[in-house]
């Protein structure tokens, strides 16, 4: 049946490659090969300088509002892009370790194909997820096989799932290396060893006497069996010993160490720890490796099937090496939100919890601005031909999969690549060391990647204080005291309206003040001198009546921590300010209340 | 025997992966499908937009001469979240809330529709199973609202299992628009068109001005003005060529062109920025008055935006009207044409056919929710409202389970579509040979594909909703004939007294076995059939609503076995009745009597306002309230967690959200729900 479907996948993978120019191959993968493609990208991270990842998710936002817009701070775009993760799903997850040597970029690109399917019967790594449509045709047009990433797709569990899976299932693990001998016991450990050690040696005889007198009645050695504690792992029998405490466990692997024919397993469990240890006892030396072997196996397999496709983020991780992304806030909070633990509640937790799973991320994004004002290029490829055209910086690249045979590869992750051609690109325009010496890498990052390291940036420029994307006539400093969000409008309007209607009915030269619509229902009013906003504000609350409401920016902050993602703005002012019933002017001063006013940025309805 | 054991309802989708394990037919998924299978396992009629518009008026006749036609849906999930599952312990209004949630938020993928006409000539049925991949896709532009949808993970599992075709359900499936989102659309185009007539009005022009700030913009607005004066000039004096004019243009990258646009020469502008466009359109409209700025959509539907010359103000004029006419044909042919699947829906309402379905209230919410327009608040209005387009529906599983006759064929066991169809239709579905079903003859049913005809159809693909509504139909006609029905004679189903007892009669939540009437919106409180079943008897203890408690906390808090012993400290030992948990981080707390409700709650306050006093430290209730780490609220406080429009898996993280936003999403019916369902609800023992 997969049979049958694969050569349906390839054929519809050989006619796209057909419209494609370019023959990169990017290697794919499913749950069929991850086995074999793991250690393959092992050494490829290890052997590389950067990762470049890029994923292909099930959504973005979903109402107009919920984007990332302009006028957020740091700490409202991180609210948003952390229910986003949440909510939506990482179908496919491209890795890209590369180096870079002269002009020559070595690239082993892998594409891994994901589907949050539950693995273990848990109900995890996730319940439910929702799906933007518009998200999912666009992939089809790009030729996704959403039968290979659901059938086929590689599963995970975050790490907090895992702990939290451990304690659901509870496990058998060996025991690992030789546990340190404690030099002294005291006299009641060695009582403890002593009672081991002759019931050990009890039920080792009552084993091997049980095979030896085949005509011993079947209700004797039964009772016997149960008696001694004896039980059966596998084919080989076993003996569960309990301990009343973890310092109890190396005294038991202590006394059992007397027996060449016993292997040990820890038997863990709810959340306990070691609860007690099971010797299973093997026939012969040759039967003793065999099953350290099996037992080694089926961990293998338990920690394949509980961790899955994590595992290329743990090795990403481990290797530290500088991750490079394309628009760093959404990928990341998504990877941290699928792979470590659930997003934490603000932008600084989620910086520090990020710091510890990858030190070193570069944001293209942001190296595009360091080139000049292209707040719109969030289009890769748009970024790439832009570059073509405007700077000579030619960057041959060198895909190293080309040994695979043309079944498995195809079209799918080539994002990847371009994100790490325009990092590269970027860099030599910008004059930005990217070889590193031999053994030397990571330990330092150029002083200019140093800089632009773990800025995450959106669309928006809010991370940091040193002004970075400011070029004058472009965009404004605006403080978010500045701002009025308005709601309640008759009927729909272009801001160019609602800007005619402020200026009739309140009285307001159209130079003190900007609008723009954030979504159908609600506006925001940008003022440029505080005494013309409080003016206003006494205006509108004044007329009461017409329905026009208001709102300053804490009252925004609220409606993005309250967690209603309704699909209309105005609909979460109004239960945000239904529920504390003031429109509070006084509130506490943001921490963070510098904006970039954008003329460009800003939606226009009349666009969509 | 674990004490905080969940109670699970086992959906819809779980029942199913039980009983149908039995074959598991290999369904090729190749679009490009190899030589269909011959003889009796033809493959089951795929709809999908190349096909749509010839299967549409096949299907149109095919419904006309129909005697009644089945359904099935298949989903992308059946519940958000853990605790939205079906519980012993919800109310009807909560069911309702339940499958409201449900329907809104996942999406169809598959629609099966079936119409069965009775043959005098073969004495047989005539099935036409047809199977529609549908998909939310945005065909017109909307309003800057996604179409989202969600997809529980077990149910794509499930559906990946069946070997669901997701490619071709998302490369090509069948899109729709409800009839609100239809209405909604036409009135959009409506006020589009109409609002601003005046298109040169003055005040745009005058922010047009206002808005040229930027140097750059300044400078491009220039040049546009020289190129298009230059390229009007080259018009007057050249007359019929134009060349000159062409060959300096032509440098320009070949962004302007020069064609014809209803019969007045036009330039074709390419390959420029919006806002380009913008600062053009505004040059055009302020500096040149027999020039017109137009966007039109090309033969090849292609945008185009072009700089028309007219003779003079009227005729700019007049072609703008022309341009707005056309434009506006064209998008209502487009919100026409987005209809789509719609179309089959707008067929079985318009026809008033007899509908059938299996355990079909959830599919009827979906379709309603779908194609019609946003569920109503409450279980009565929405009953009322599907009655104005089904009139009459009859569930197979109600109709099996209520009939002592056929229950006993299924022998007092599951009562699952694909055991129903084994039973009563043995030999097309898998049990037996038998030309009888339990003394009464076997209703034959032939099925047509295209133009093939089989007597013995099994296209094997279990869970194609196509082909489980041939099985519900099947099931059905099988129950007539059993029921003592005869086809023979003239044949209107939805009057036969046979089915009088049975017709517009759903299970509101198959968990709970509440039958909801269709034509009064009541839940029937006793059982349909004379018979007791013992499935449908409910257990004790009794579950009374008004005498409960809602919990919700920390796991490690809520373990049933503390709850009632720092609950019968304070109050007796006889004080619980029982402890229910909605998942671990929520359990209902049912006293004695209704007195202790309030009585809990308000203790529960008053230690939580005296936090630090040695009284409250004491109490023995602290040990499970934790200074507030634990909420409780009564009944009520349930359904408006139900009915918030959020999902969080846990239901203490819903209850949360939804308590300290007291109107997020929060339903307030009007009608009280509990006057007319005095406390019958029994509920099962949920103590383990």
């Amino acid at each position: 049946m997969f049979f049958k479907r694969f050569l349906c996948s390839h054929t519809a993978a050989a006619r796209r490659r057909h419209h494609h120019g370019k023959q990169w191959s990017v290697k794919q993968v499913t749950n069929s090969n991850f086995s074999e493609a793991l250690p393959e990208i092992k050494a490829c991270i290890f052997n590389s300088d950067f990762v470049a990842v890029s994923l292909q998710k099930t959504g973005g936002h979903s109402a107009t509002w919920q984007r990332i817009l302009p006028i957020d701070t740091a700490e409202t775009a991180y609210m948003k892009v952390k229910d986003a993760a949440t909510r939506f799903q990482i179908l496919q997850f491209s890795v890209c370790p590369f180096s870079v040597k002269g002009s020559k970029v070595i690239a082993h690109p892998f594409n891994f194909h994901v589907f949050p399917r539950d693995e273990l019967k848990v109900g995890m790594p996730s319940y439910s997820f929702s799906c933007q449509s518009s998200y999912l045709t666009s992939m089809a047009r790009e030729g996704f096989d959403f039968n290979a990433c659901i059938y086929n797709g590689i599963s995970y569990l975050s790490k907090a799932q895992e702990s939290a899976a451990k304690i659901q299932t509870g496990n058998l693990s060996p025991v690992n290396g030789a546990v340190e001998p404690s030099s002294v016991y005291s006299v009641a450990d060695t009582i403890f060893m002593e009672r081991i050690e002759s019931r050990v040696k009890n039920w080792i005889r009552a084993c091997k006497d049980s095979n030896k007198t085949e005509v011993a009645d079947a209700l004797i050695s039964s009772l016997r069996k149960l008696v001694a504690g004896s039980e059966v792992f596998g084919s080989r029998p076993s003996l569960t010993i309990d301990v009343c405490s973890e310092r109890q466990v190396p005294l038991v692997i202590e006394a059992l160490k007397e027996f060449v024919d016993v292997v040990p397993l820890h038997v863990t469990a709810k959340g306990v720890g070691v609860q007690a240890v099971r010797a299973v006892l093997t026939s012969s030396k040759e039967d003793k490796t065999l099953l350290e072997k099996e037992i080694q196996d089926t961990e293998h397999e338990q920690r394949k099937l509980v961790r899955g496709f994590r595992e290329v983020i743990d090795l990403i991780s481990t290797s530290q090496r500088p991750v490079v992304v394309h628009n760093s806030l959404y990928d990341l909070a998504l990877i941290h939100s699928k792979f470590q633990a659930p997003l934490p509640s603000t932008m600084d937790e989620f910086k520090n919890s990020l710091l510890s799973l990858f030190p070193h991320t570069l944001d293209v994004n942001h190296l595009m601005k360091e080139i000049g004002p292209f707040d719109k290029m969030n289009n890769v490829q748009a970024a790439l031909s832009y570059l073509e055209r405007r700077f000579s910086a030619p960057i041959d690249m060198d895909i190293s999969n080309q040994a695979e045979e043309p079944e498995n590869t195809n079209t799918h992750g080539h994002n990847v690549l371009r994100v790490c051609q325009l990092f590269v690109k970027l860099c030599s325009i910008l004059k930005i060391p990217l070889e590193f010496p031999e053994g030397e890498r990571i330990t330092q990052l150029a002083p200019s990647l140093q800089r632009t390291s773990n800025t995450f940036s959106s669309k928006v420029h809010t991370a940091d204080d040193d002004g970075v994307g400011i070029r004058s006539g472009n965009s404004e400093k605006v403080s978010t005291d500045n701002l009025v969000f308005l709601w309640g409008l008759k009927n729909r309007k272009s801001s160019r309206n609602l800007k005619n209607l402020i200026c009739d009915s309140y009285n307001v030269l159209s130079e003190e003040f900007d609008v723009r619509m954030l979504d159908r229902t609600c506006a925001v009013v940008v003022f440029w001198n505080a005494g013309v906003l409080d003016r206003f504000l006494g205006m509108v609350e004044g007329s009461g009546g017409e329905g026009l409401r208001c709102a300053r920016y804490n009252t925004y902050r609220r409606v993005c921590e309250s967690g209603l993602w309704k699909a209309d703005l105005a609909e979460c002012f109004d239960e945000t300010l239904d529920e504390s019933e003031t429109l509070s002017r006084t509130e506490a001063k943001l921490e963070e209340s510098v904006i970039y006013w954008n003329d460009d940025e800003m939606i226009n309805l009349d666009d969509l | 025997m674990k004490a905080n054991q969940l109670v699970r309802v086992i959906t819809r989708t779980r029942i199913r992966i039980r009983t149908r394990t039995t074959s598991p037919f290999i369904r090729c998924l190749c679009s490009s499908a190899p030589s269909p299978p011959p003889g009796a396992d033809a493959a089951l009629k795929n709809v999908t937009k190349p096909n749509f518009e010839p299967a549409l008026a096949e299907l149109r006749r095919h419904v006309r001469e129909a005697d009644f036609v089945s359904i099935d849906l298949e989903m992308t999930g059946v519940t958000s979240a853990p605790w939205r599952e079906s519980f012993d312990f919800d109310r009807p209004d909560i069911q309702y809330l339940k499958i409201k949630d449900s329907a809104e938020k996942f999406a169809v993928v598959q629609f099966g529709v079936c119409p069965f006409r009775w043959d005098p000539l073969s004495h047989s049925f005539l099935a036409h199973p047809h199977n529609f991949y549908i998909f939310p896709r945005q065909e017109i532009p909307g309003d800057g609202l996604s179409n989202e949808f969600l997809c529980q993970t077990s149910s794509l599992e499930f559906l990946a299992k069946y070997q669901f075709d997701f490619n071709k359900c998302i490369y090509e499936g069948i899109s729709y628009l409800s009839r609100s989102q239809e209405e909604e659309a036409l009135r959009q185009l409506d006020s589009l068109y109409n609002d601003n007539s005046g298109y040169s009005s003055s005040n745009s022009r005058n922010d047009a001005d206002a808005q040229l700030v930027r140097m750059a913009d300044i400078l491009f607005t220039e040049r546009m003005k020289y190129t298009v004066s230059e390229w009007r000039a080259g018009l007057l004096h050249e007359g019929n060529t134009g060349s000159g004019f062409r060959g300096s243009l032509n440098t320009m990258n070949q962004t302007f062109q020069t064609t014809f646009f209803q019969m007045r020469p036009a330039l074709v502008l390419n390959g420029l920025s919006s806002r380009q466009l913008r600062l053009i359109k505004l040059v055009t409209e302020k500096d040149f008055k027999d020039l017109a700025y137009v966007h039109v959509t090309g033969e090849n539907s292609v945008a185009q935006k072009l700089i028309v010359y007219t003779d003079s103000t009227s005729d700019r004029d007049l072609l703008m009207s022309e341009v707005k006419a056309c434009q506006k044909k064209d998008s209502l042919v487009k919100i026409k044409s987005a209809i789509g699947f719609r179309h089959v829906i707008d067929l079985l309402s318009s026809e008033k056919k007899l509908i059938v379905g299996h355990n079909c209230f959830l599919d009827l919410a979906h379709v309603y929710s779908k194609f019609f327009g946003p569920l109503p608040l409450t279980a009565e209005e929405f009953v009322s409202a599907v009655r104005k387009y089904f009139p009459n529906i009859i569930d197979t599983k109600v109709l099996i389970n209520s009939n002592d006759e056929l229950f006993l064929l299924m022998r007092k066991g599951s009562t699952s579509l694909s055991k129903a169809f084994g039973v009563l239709c043995p030999p097309i579905g898998p049990g037996g040979t038998s030309s009888d079903v339990a003394g009464k003859p076997r209703v034959k049913v032939e099925v047509q594909v295209d133009d093939q005809r089989f007597s013995n159809w099994n296209s094997g693909a279990k869970h194609e909703a196509g082909y489980d509504a041939f099985m519900t139909g099947s099931v059905f006609s099988q129950s007539c004939r059993n029921l003592g029905i005869d086809f023979n004679s003239v044949l209107n189903l939805p009057q036969n007294e046979k089915l009088q007892k049975y017709i517009n009669h759903l299970y509101l939540s198959w968990n709970n076995k509440d039958i909801i009437d269709l034509k009064t919106g009541k839940i029937l409180v006793e059982s349909l059939g004379s018979n007791n079943n013992t499935s449908t008897k409910r257990r004790n203890p009794k579950f009374v609503f008004s005498n409960t408690v809602l919990l919700w906390g920390p796991p490690s808090k809520l373990r049933a076995k503390d709850i009632r012993d720092c609950v019968c400290k304070v109050f007796g030992v006889g004080s619980i009745v029982s402890i229910c948990h909605l998942d671990e981080t929520a359990a209902f707390v049912q006293f004695s009597k209704e007195e202790l409700v309030s009585d809990f709650l308000e203790l529960k306050d008053s230690l939580e306002r005296e936090k630090n006093s040695p009284v409250s430290i004491l109490h023995p209730l602290s040990k499970i309230l934790e200074g507030g780490f634990v909420r409780a609220a009564n009944y009520e406080m349930y359904k408006d967690i139900c009915g918030s429009s959020l999902s969080q898996v846990l239901f203490a993280e819903q209850a949360e959200v939804v308590a300290s936003n007291p109107k997020a999403g929060v339903v307030k019916l009007a009608v009280e729900v509990d006057s007319y369902y005095p406390n019958e609800l029994l509920s099962d023992s949920c103590m383990k």
